[in-house]
């Protein structure tokens, strides 16, 4: 099979949001000589563009954009040693630490932007929901991330998100992390005021937002 | 019914499981399931739906959903689980009227039932957008409670101590909202309706604690006022909320159970909206003991519930339980357009011509997707009620052209909608009446342009 086929194949299988499938491409195209990194670029992640695309769009919904990042998850489980056995560098765009602010239970949000995260490259840390700003700015720095991304839904854990840049002033590592903000409760007049490095108004622009942060 | 104590104890002894596997091998594959089981099918096109067999499929869905995917207690990590008999026995018995409020306030929210033209919906005004100002609060719900057609009002939220933020959780949000309580009951008796029912209490507390320290019956909120106690993520029954369902069914309080099933999140696109949005009605009655519901579901991306597929869906769930069940229920609209703009009225015009032939009372919505601080204009809310009064006089069938005429006229906007104004830009701060010449046009005109359409809204 030429490499052209075997890309569109992997790419298809992400599409098909199908875990099985996803292996069997992967494990097909490894048998072929295919380099893991190139799996990667070349078929998973134009595969989970495509699914970007259509939930962005509304063609698909958070389960079937769930089912293609477990099925990508699962490639990555084989890919990843491969990648690291060859001395290959680290294909993830970025690192992101991920939660929802202290006193606010909502994940939804949150939950889509993880998937869409990973879906699209990025190494993320969620954090869960009802963060203790402490933990953000913890785990920014033991993971050396690039960016914090905050959410809030509800207007009286906003000042959540302000803290944590406080707390990142405070320490003298403002400068270290680009911080984003998000959720139902926020703005961009509010991302502004309190010093954020951007404000995203739906999963699929934080995303995007974060690709040009980190380029 | 099963007693109350039984419930609490299913999120003590259901079977164990992370939240991603009740996700992902429960709630998701049966949704899926159950949408192909009774073929639920949205065209694409349709605002208001007004078969019934395809109504009451959308009921046996929920019915099913909640009996083979159960609800899921975080604090616990278990699967509540309720029997097929359980459920239907809940919602054989589920209360159909709701008594709220005091003296010649004291009246009933009855289950409505789809095409009934001859009776008057209940008429609730109002939403728990934030103010910035306690005399704008007191100003605005004494507006609001003056309207002789309002049953019951919600009342704004005061976020601020002492010109400060109150945090969520923090002992300011406690004063927050026993000050809010206490200066929703001063306007609504400025008003000379000091029985007229608060039902969305408490809206500025996110705790039991505050909620519980502001029903405290000095602050003024009564057992025949309205708590509302809501599911978080989808088909999540928390310990705060089962906390206040403990609370509030101890002082016999009328409680509001409150779902805000998202589009686009775990519950998929329109079917799986319409088909959850009943579950939680049903799960509404039978965990949460409540005597109405509150019904909002909300777009993922876009945060408000205005779009096509969500009108179709609630209006959907709104006939589901007013055929089957016959749970009192007002829907809450999140719309797009800020307060005044004719954005704004013409999606309420759509949201009520939907919901009200569907089955549900009358509920006013709220602007600007509820983040714009002082835009709860009470004119505006009178004139959506008169809406809502207007659409309860027709059928579904007979809605449906109009919300089709209705829709181009917003639809394209939802993205990017409309700002509106605020009270201080709507109001004489001395009289309280309206000065802005704008903010009346805009009224009337779509005034007229509903009549042009042949939905007649008279002026009460």
């Amino acid at each position: 099979m030429a490499d052209g086929d075997i890309f569109e194949q992997l790419k298809q299988s992400i599409i098909d949001q199908d875990e099985d499938e996803v292996l069997a491409a992967v494990d097909k195209a490894l048998g072929d000589g295919v380099d893991a990194k190139a799996i990667i670029d070349k078929g998973l992640l134009p595969g989970l563009n495509v699914i970007g695309e259509q939930f962005e769009s509304e063609d698909i919904f958070l389960p079937e954009l769930m089912q293609a990042a477990l099925a990508f998850q699962a490639a990555m489980v084989v890919l990843e040693p491969k990648i690291k056995e060859s001395g290959g560098a680290d294909a993830k765009k970025g690192k992101i630490v991920l939660g929802t602010v202290k006193g606010d239970l909502h994940s939804i949000g949150k939950n889509i932007l993880k998937l869409l995260y990973e879906t699209s490259g990025f190494e993320v840390w969620d954090l869960g929901i009802d963060v203790d700003l402490f933990q953000f700015v913890d785990k920014a720095k033991e993971v050396d991330a690039d960016i914090i991304a905050i959410s809030a839904l509800l207007t009286t854990t906003l000042i959540g998100q302000r803290d944590v840049i406080e707390a990142l002033k405070d320490q003298g590592n403002r400068e270290r992390f680009k911080v984003i903000v998000g959720g139902g409760a926020t703005t961009k007049e509010w991302a502004d005021t309190i010093g954020a490095d951007g404000w995203a108004a739906s999963a699929y622009e934080a995303v995007t937002l974060s690709a040009k942060l980190v380029s | 019914m099963i007693d109350l104590i039984e419930v609490f104890d299913r999120a003590e002894t259901g079977p164990l499981t992370s939240e991603t596997d009740y996700y992902m091998k429960r709630y998701v594959p049966k949704l899926a399931e159950l949408i192909a089981r009774y073929k639920i099918k949205w065209d694409k096109e349709t605002i208001i739906n007004s078969d019934d067999d395809l109504t009451d499929r959308v009921f046996q869905a929920a019915v099913d959903l909640l009996a083979e995917a159960g609800a899921y207690c975080p604090e616990t990590n278990r699967v509540m689980e309720f029997t097929r008999d359980e459920i239907l026995t809940a919602c054989s018995e589920c209360p159909t009227k709701a008594r709220f409020g005091e003296g010649r306030e004291r009246k009933s929210m009855k289950g409505r039932r789809p095409d009934t033209t001859d009776d008057r919906p209940w008429v609730h005004v109002g939403g728990g957008i934030y103010t910035t100002d306690e005399q704008i609060f007191v100003d605005t719900v004494e507006k609001m409670a003056s309207f002789s057609i309002v049953d019951s009002v919600s009342v704004p939220s005061i976020l601020h101590l002492r010109g400060k933020d109150a945090r969520v959780r923090s002992p300011q949000e406690v004063l927050v909202a026993c000050q809010t309580v206490r200066l929703a009951r001063e306007g609504i008796r400025r008003s000379g309706r000091a029985g007229l029912p608060i039902i969305n209490g408490i809206s500025a507390a996110s705790q039991p604690a505050s909620m519980f320290a502001a029903s405290y019956p000095d602050f003024g909120l009564r057992p025949s006022d309205g708590f509302l106690i809501d599911f978080l993520s989808e088909m999540v029954v928390g310990y705060e909320a089962l906390q206040k369902v403990a609370f509030y069914n101890s002082i016999s309080a009328n409680i509001g159970s409150t779902s805000t099933p998202l589009f686009g999140g775990y519950a998929g696109g329109a079917e799986g909206v319409a088909v959850t949005a009943t579950c939680y009605m049903i799960m509404g009655n039978l965990i949460m003991r409540g005597t109405y519901h509150y019904n909002a579901p909300l777009h993922s991306k876009l945060h408000l519930s205005s779009t096509k597929p969500l009108i179709w869906a609630i209006a959907m769930s709104n006939a589901a339980i007013g055929r089957n069940m016959g749970y009192p229920m007002v829907n809450l609209p999140y719309l797009g357009g800020g307060s005044g703009t004719k954005q704004y009225h013409y999606e309420m015009a759509c949201y009520m011509l939907a919901v009200v032939t569907s089955g549900g009372n009358i509920f006013s919505g709220h602007p600007a997707m509820a983040v714009q601080a002082d835009s709860l204009v009470p004119d505006d809310h009178k004139f959506h009620a008169e809406m809502g009064l207007a659409a309860g006089k027709l059928t579904r069938a007979e809605a449906e052209p109009l919300a089709q005429k209705l829709f181009p006229l917003f639809g394209d906007k939802l993205k990017d909608p409309d700002k509106g104004l605020t009270f201080q830009q709507v109001y004489d701060p001395r009289t309280k009446r309206i000065v802005n010449t704008e903010y009346q046009k805009n009224m009337d005109e779509v005034r007229d342009e509903l009549a042009g359409m042949g939905l007649e809204v008279p002026v009460t």
